[in-house]
């Protein structure tokens, strides 16, 4: 037994003390788990800390990272006139080629001399997404940049101070709608969370435009919360049917089938009630809540979109796989159907589209159009990516109220 | 050794220019818009750069009383090409939004009116959503979101015509207007 192996093995197990707002047990039992574990890698890390430590010891140095054989060195990116995007990176083949599969499920970056260490390395258990088809869209790396650039601050963006007055009547269906995008939008921000985690970095590109619509989401969230709150209303009603479609999306078993009834389905007709919001926002601050939050609810559909047809476009057995979104989209608009026909979500749409409850008939009509046009741009996606559900969409095309 | 010199011409300290009116429709409005967003750059990169083609498709505008189409293609924070086309231009387009003359202009003398901050009800949105008076579609429907994904920036660039006149079908020539008071306020 080496020395630096050894002083491993006499390490104290320092615990914490259990404490009744945790469960004192689990935090001792996963660190005894996670102390074992590491342990027992130590065959393999533990000699690396030996070479480092005994060269260290020598006054010696490797310098074998100034060798660049195995790199592409020489390799010069060009910025493009917008700067250095994302694309112009991706443009050398040898950075820019994505596997179609990776069995990198580390931490070393793809088109760096990763070869030579490939047996020395960790493997990420959780890095299980190691599949370019289900990830992969052709708009993800403008869709980055373009979120990156279109960030905005709810704090100090949104003209608070010019929030007016309106009825008490319009002020709840203000605060319910709000209400409503709050719930939906935790979703639409853990959604890409789950599966960033289990994504192998090779796919980074996915990952980082994911993290932006998880920002997107959370300050969607972040705003709607306020609105209920800024115009002396509140919080209003949460409602059980969003939250089985909120399930579903979040449970679904892969990501393209998550992405298709997120971001293209439920993101889509959360885009249709943000253009609707601002269409019929009764002040200048709701108008630039909507309209903000519709440019970044569109970037995450149109990835959606994207993404979608890749997956079908890369499938081995598109008959299968087309087969298996059918089987999947059946009972996804379903939920998603109970979520839309949630008189939470419509009756309050209805009163702002009308002027009051007593104009709710009219509003119901505004609704009915709105309803149209969810699901006709709903369609419209998916013939895009080559998914046709004209024929088979669960979701009745017209506005099922007998006026 | 130099006298002393005088401090630089700002904006405010200059005589105001008075203002050319710009014939609508032309490809020479649509550049004098995009002539403004050049012009306020900073505040442009702010609300994030805009990478997409808009057609504008004006049912009854042209002098025979037929279709007047036009392209605006935005780079960045610049409009980089405005230009007259023709039916079935649209595939180059990511979007069209279409409407009549009377439309654009109650649109475009609202946002006048108001300093460049149209109303709630003559916004680009609020106009398209239902479908009238304004329609919006594109041959793609990815490409036709950039309507939404970049709505705020479109909105803005709009707005823009409030700092300059239009002479529209059948007003005389006439004088241009006197210079604004200062720079339009923003919806």
């Amino acid at each position: 037994m080496t020395a630096t192996e050894n002083r491993v093995k006499d390490l104290p197990i320092i615990l914490p003390e259990p404490s009744e707002a945790t469960s004192g047990e689990q935090v001792e039992q996963a660190t005894e788990e996670w102390v074992e574990k590491f342990r027992g890698y130590y065959d393999q890390w533990g000699t690396l800390l030996q070479q480092n430590l005994d060269r260290l010891s020598r006054g010696s140095y490797s310098l074998h990272w100034l060798d660049t054989e195995h790199t592409h060195w020489g390799t010069r990116v060009q910025p493009s006139s917008r700067g250095l995007t994302a694309a112009d990176i991706d443009r050398p083949k040898v950075y820019g080629t994505l596997p179609e599969h990776t069995e990198w499920r580390n931490f070393a970056p793809r088109g760096s001399a990763r070869d030579l260490y490939k047996d020395a390395m960790p493997v990420i258990e959780g890095y299980d997404v190691l599949d370019k088809s289900h990830l992969w869209a052709d708009n993800v790396n403008t869709l980055y940049e373009e979120a990156k650039v279109r960030q905005w601050n709810s704090t100090t963006d949104i003209p608070w101070s010019e929030l007016e007055p309106v009825s008490e009547e319009l002020e709840k269906a203000a605060c319910q709608l709000s209400t409503f995008l709050t719930e939906v939008e935790f979703v639409a921000g853990d959604f890409p969370s789950r599966w960033v985690w289990r994504t192998a970095p090779d796919f980074f590109e996915v990952n980082n435009f994911l993290t932006t619509q998880m920002v997107d989401e959370a300050r969607h969230m972040e705003v709607f919360r306020k609105r209920a709150m800024a115009g002396a209303g509140g919080l209003m009603h949460p409602s059980p049917a969003f939250e089985w479609a909120l399930k579903a999306i979040l449970e679904s078993p892969t990501h393209s089938q998550g992405t298709f009834l997120l971001n293209v389905l439920g993101e889509g007709l959360v885009l249709s009630i943000f253009r609707a919001g601002e269409f019929l926002s009764k002040t200048h601050v709701d108008k630039e809540i909507f309209r903000l939050c519709m440019q970044d609810e569109a970037r995450h559909v149109s990835y959606g979109t994207l993404e979608f047809k890749a997956y079908l476009d890369a499938a081995a057995d598109r008959e299968r796989a087309l087969a298996d979104m059918h089987r999947f989209a059946d009972i996804g608009e379903q939920t998603i159907l109970t979520a839309l026909s949630e008189p939470a979500l419509l009756e309050s749409v209805a009163v702002l589209m009308g002027g009051s409850v007593a104009e709710i008939d009219e509003g119901m009509e505004g609704v009915g159009f709105l309803w149209s046009t969810i699901v006709e741009e709903y369609l419209q996606r998916c013939d895009r990516a080559g998914f046709s559900r004209r024929d088979r969409c669960t979701i009745p095309l017209e506005f099922p109220w007998a006026a | 050794m130099m006298g002393p010199v005088a401090d630089p011409i700002t904006p405010s300290d200059a005589a105001p220019a008075p203002v050319a009116r710009v014939a609508f429709p032309s490809v020479q409005w649509f550049e004098a818009l995009g002539q403004r967003m050049h012009d306020q750059r900073d505040h442009f990169a702010k609300i994030g750069d805009m990478d997409c083609t808009m057609q504008l498709t004006l049912y009854d505008a042209s002098p025979a009383g037929q279709p007047w189409r036009c392209q605006v293609e935005f780079e960045g924070t610049d409009v980089v090409d405005v230009r007259e086309v023709g039916e079935g231009d649209e595939e180059r387009a990511d979007f069209v939004i279409e409407t009549d003359l009377d439309t654009w202009r109650e649109m475009v003398d609202n946002i006048v009116a108001n300093g460049g901050r149209p109303d709630l009800d003559h916004t680009l949105n609020r106009l398209s959503l239902p479908g009238v008076p304004i329609r919006l579609w594109g041959v793609d429907p990815v490409r036709r979101d950039a309507y939404y994904r970049f709505n705020q920036s479109l909105q803005h660039y709009v707005n823009n015509a409030a700092a300059f006149g239009t002479r529209w079908p059948g007003d005389a020539d006439e004088a241009p207007l006197p210079a604004p008071d200062g720079p339009a306020a923003r919806a």
